[in-house]
């Protein structure tokens, strides 16, 4: 009830600001009341506060910092780490009729032919995890990781399942999980942000930015992109001509106009705004110092695979260590092209899904070699996987043979790994039967996941949240359960 | 009667199963008569004799049924049979006493019975009394007889003199070392707790097996030994486990939670051994595929070396709130000071955005020498100086001194600290001689000295002596030349595959 009144207030002062206008062109309408409607300095001081400095988690965090790393696409599970030999006798063999009742496809039509794994898998480790050699670096990781085999979603589309997987629903406006960590975590680093995106593989992902947006929350929360050539983020750098110290001035003066204005009106958002001036003022200097992967000795660089003067997924995850050490909350790998329908030479899961890998496996093994050797994996999470899985069949797309191996969008079973942040070492957790159609133990769905995370992150899923439209919002809706068998 | 017929055409099965069902209606309607007739002779209310009649006449015919079924459900066997021939006794009972009831007050036999009135209270008042006392029989016939009453709360247990409660009985504990673990007692028999018991006891053996005991499990039940020792391929018990689900042999009976793949590979391995009581794992031969099962099972489920998931030191701490002063001094010093978690008020400090943060600053922190658990001066100006303040923060539980001027004195220093568990000391000049006082810390668990003067052989020597902590010093260039060379070469493999 309190919230409400809360919430009712705010939209009053809302209509307020219009009034204030009025008053401002001269109309002078109201300004006598108006002193006593608008609320006191007092509770503008706490909200300051509130927006930097996030909440106080539930329990002790065992993952202080998040490396999301997205594969857009969705890469196939069958040809990585969910290994299922039963499918090998069965390739080329009609698709049973009980995996298409009653199912839906995005592309798959009538009955396709089943498709054994193109990888070829080996077990590694003491803890005995399967990898194909699709993923070479990460063989000597096995006992690093935790793999969640029956992970299940909502969605077989891209940009929905994408907004699932990030924002807790298949609809854009909701925060995502990385805005949400900022939010209840705050910022660990004055002069970075709390949640910074890199992207590459040449296309954003389907579901666009609303995958790192704020929704509701402050728009504070909301991911920032840093490019990965030239300026990291556009427009900070000064303009020709302009000083940093005039630069300085004219950011204090266009915050103190900024802070009036939020006396009078109490907009939160005019907070926003002040933090965003004052933090892209510190931005200025930080982040092309931490973006600069110049300084760093050649044989890390050699490590990652960064080459001089690429944008590279390997540039990015050497960047996200970098970030990571810094203390960034939330770090969010989007990588595109793993969408191996089998229409092209790069989207299939044979050589293309090889290519991909060769692209992204050598990083991220080092990233976890990296982060391990520097003490950071032990309170950093670091999570692997896509938006879906990929289908046991071959995809026949228009009922025809496609020119290369590929599978369809499959949302009833796929694999995602966790590092680190406390999370067990060497641990699987769900299985899927035979010929990997379909969870048939521990299944995870996506909201699980996210409880999971936020969990790790010191947060009750269930109790984080934010009143909006008079109702309190969570990420995980109304639905999630921790995984608590995967937590150390 | 002879029913055979019945049985053999899996008909008695079929209607014995609704017995469960059908023993509501008598139960309801015999209470809800009772209770009607209570208020009617209070006068409390307005209700015809009639009604209550009609309701005995339909709790009989529901307590009649009940009994068919009842009985035919009987017939399929496994029940204990003291505890089955009460229930069927009063449950018989309760049919009778309703008849009897009913009849003396009905309009066309009543009045020819002699003191037909007199017998109407007490059959009435039998019929309730047993009701009771068969259904709770029942429950205890399908539940087990302790179902009840297990988790009787304080303080009626011990008022009813009953065990403490044991609350996670059927999971299996975390073993502290599986080694030492004696395999019936600590995996074996959890597992059959959690998935097996429930029907296969003493006061209800389906089967005529019981697997609450060892002696009754090596016994078997009405086909024989359900294992063969040295063989749990072929034995019974795990036979039926793997079954398909849908198959009317496969156990546990569909429906019921199921053992897990990793449970049947456990239960399948002691079989294997030999199915022995009280032989430890260290004394068993453990194959490759029940390693990691087996290493799950340890407190934390770690399989890495080394990484033992404990309670950490901090667990459960409650330190007074930090000065909120002392705090906003540290916070103008440009410092990031946060609570750690709701309710323990500890306090996590850090200096990412502090690099001249130095010996004398260090004095801002004692104001909160009981809060600070976290502390992070990472690539500052500290020295041995500072750090020996250090050893005043007597909660310190994570120690990030990365890059500093850290050297072994400084490291020396603070060997004191009763809960630390982390320092990182990557890019300082600290040496062997220093890591080898650290590791006496009671509580250290992990220790980072990548880039320091320590050798991988002291290394090699102190893990030994200290397996519970973790000595990383992380990858030299060669191993990460190595680590690039050896990867590639599997690429330029495939790729030679597909070039062919």
């Amino acid at each position: 009830m309190e919230k409400l009144i809360k919430e009712l207030e705010y939209r009053r002062v809302e209509q307020q600001t219009r009034r204030h206008f009025l008053r401002n062109c001269g109309f002078g309408l109201g300004a006598l009341g108006l002193g006593s409607l608008l609320g006191s300095c007092d509770s503008g001081a706490s909200k300051t506060a509130q927006v930097a400095g996030g909440k106080v988690p539930h329990f002790r965090p065992t993952a202080k910092r998040v490396i999301y790393i997205h594969m857009a696409g969705a890469p196939s599970q069958l040809e990585l780490f969910d290994y299922k030999p039963e499918l090998v006798k069965y390739d080329g063999v009609d698709c049973p009729a009980e995996f298409l009742e009653g199912k839906k496809f995005a592309f798959i039509q009538g009955v396709p032919k089943m498709l054994g794994p193109q990888g070829k898998f080996k077990q590694f480790g003491e803890s005995g995890a399967w990898m194909s050699d699709y993923v070479p670096y990460m063989h000597d990781l096995a006992d690093d990781l935790t793999f969640i085999k029956s992970m299940h979603t909502d969605q077989f589309n891209h940009a929905p399942a994408q907004l699932l997987m990030h924002t807790g629903g298949a609809r854009l406006g909701r925060p995502s999980l990385g805005a949400w960590a900022a939010y209840g975590l705050g910022s660990e680093n004055n002069n970075l942000p709390g949640f910074i995106v890199l992207t590459s593989g040449g296309k954003q992902p389907d579901a666009g930015k609303s995958i790192w947006g704020s929704g509701f929350l402050p728009s504070v929360y909301q991911g920032v992109q840093c490019r990965t050539g030239g300026d990291p983020v556009l427009y900070v750098s000064d303009p020709n001509g302009i000083s940093r110290d005039m630069r300085k001035n004219t950011i204090e003066a266009i915050n103190e106009i900024n802070r009036q204005t939020y006396e009078q009106v109490q907009d939160p958002e005019i907070l926003t705004r002040i933090s965003q001036y004052e933090m892209a003022f510190r931005m200025q200097m930080s982040v092309p110092e931490v973006m600069d992967v110049s300084k760093e000795p050649q044989y890390i660089r050699d490590m990652y695979g960064v080459k001089p003067g690429e944008g590279s997924f390997a540039l990015n995850c050497l960047l996200a260590r970098k970030l990571i050490e810094n203390d960034v909350r939330f770090v969010q790998l989007f990588d595109w092209g793993w969408d191996g329908h089998g229409t092209s030479a790069a989207d299939n899961v044979g050589g293309g899904l090889h290519e991909k890998c060769r692209q992204t496996d050598q990083p991220v093994a080092a990233l976890l070699q990296d982060l391990k050797m520097r003490g950071l994996l032990e309170d950093t999470l670091v999570v692997w996987g896509g938006e879906f899985g990929r289908t046991p069949m071959q995809e026949n797309r228009n009922g025809l043979v496609m020119p290369y191996m590929g599978r369809d969008h499959h949302l009833d079973a796929f694999t995602v790994w966790m590092a680190g942040g406390g999370v067990k070492k060497g641990f699987t957790h769900g299985e899927t039967d035979e010929l990997g159609y379909y969870g048939v133990k521990d299944r995870v769905h996506v909201h699980d996941l996210q409880a999971t995370i936020l969990h790790l992150m010191g947060f009750d899923h269930e109790r984080f949240t934010y009143p909006f439209q008079g109702r309190n919002f969570r990420l995980t809706d109304t639905e999630g359960k921790v995984v608590k068998s995967i937590l150390a | 009667m002879d029913f055979s017929f019945f049985q053999d055409s899996g008909w008695a099965t079929f209607i014995g199963r609704f017995h469960p069902i059908l023993v509501h209606l008598p139960i309801g309607f015999l209470l809800i008569a009772a209770l009607l007739e209570v208020g009617r002779r209070m006068g409390r209310i307005q209700v015809n004799e009639s009604t209550i009649s009609f309701v005995l006449f339909w709790a009989a015919v529901g307590a009649t049924f009940s009994c068919i079924a009842g009985y035919l459900l009987s017939l399929s066997g496994g029940y204990d049979e003291a505890l089955l021939s009460d229930h069927k006794w009063q449950g018989i009972g309760v049919a009778a006493f309703a008849w009897i009831a009913w009849l003396v007050k009905s309009d066309f036999i009543g009045e020819r019975i002699p003191f037909g009135p007199l017998f109407y209270l007490p059959a009435f008042a039998l019929a309730t009394v047993l009701t009771l006392t068969a259904g709770h029989h029942g429950g205890s016939l399908t539940h087990g007889d302790d179902y009840l009453t297990q988790y009787t709360p304080e303080p009626f247990r011990t008022l009813a003199g009953m065990e403490p409660l044991n609350t996670k009985k059927g999971e299996i504990q975390p073993i502290a070392d599986i080694q030492q673990a004696v395999v019936y007692q600590d995996i074996v028999q959890p597992i059959l707790e959690a998935r097996c018991t429930q029907c296969h006891n003493a006061s209800k053996k389906k089967g005529d097996l019981r697997m609450d005991e060892y002696a009754m499990l090596v016994k078997g039940g009405e086909n024989g030994p359900i294992m063969v020792a040295g063989k749990g391929g072929e034995s019974d018990m795990i036979k039926r486990c793997l079954l398909p689900e849908s198959d009317d042999n496969h156990m546990p009976p569909k429906g019921k939670p199921q053992l897990t793949t990793e449970q049947i590979t456990l239960l399948s391995w002691w079989i294997d051994q030999g199915a022995p009581a009280d032989k430890k794992v260290a004394e068993l031969t453990v194959s490759d595929p029940v390693k990691p099962l087996l290493a799950a099972l340890q407190s934390g489920g770690a399989a890495a070396a080394g990484s033992v998931a404990e309670a950490s030191a901090i667990d459960g701490l409650e330190v007074k709130a930090g000065d909120p002063q002392a705090i906003a001094k540290l916070t103008q010093a440009g410092l990031i000071v946060r609570t750690i978690s709701a309710g323990q008020n500890l306090l996590e400090v850090s200096a990412v955005n502090v690099p001249s943060f130095n010996d004398q600053q260090m004095a801002l922190l004692m104001p909160l020498a009981d809060q600070v658990a976290w502390l992070k001066l990472g690539r500052t100006s500290l020295s041995d100086k500072g750090v020996a303040q250090i050893s005043k923060l007597k909660n310190l539980n994570k120690l990030h001194l990365e890059y500093t001027g850290i050297t072994d004195a400084g490291l020396a220093g603070i060997k004191a600290l009763p809960k630390l568990e982390y320092i990182n000391l990557v890019g300082t000049k600290v040496s062997d001689q220093g890591i080898k006082s650290a590791v006496e810390m009671k509580r250290l668990r992990s220790l980072y000295v990548w880039q320091t003067e320590v050798t991988d052989s002291v290394i090699k020597l102190l893990a030994k002596e200290h397996p519970q902590v973790v000595i990383n010093n992380g990858m030299s260039e060669e191993s990460i030349a190595a680590f690039v060379t050896a990867g590639d070469s599997i690429y330029s493999k495939l790729d030679q595959k597909k070039a062919q």
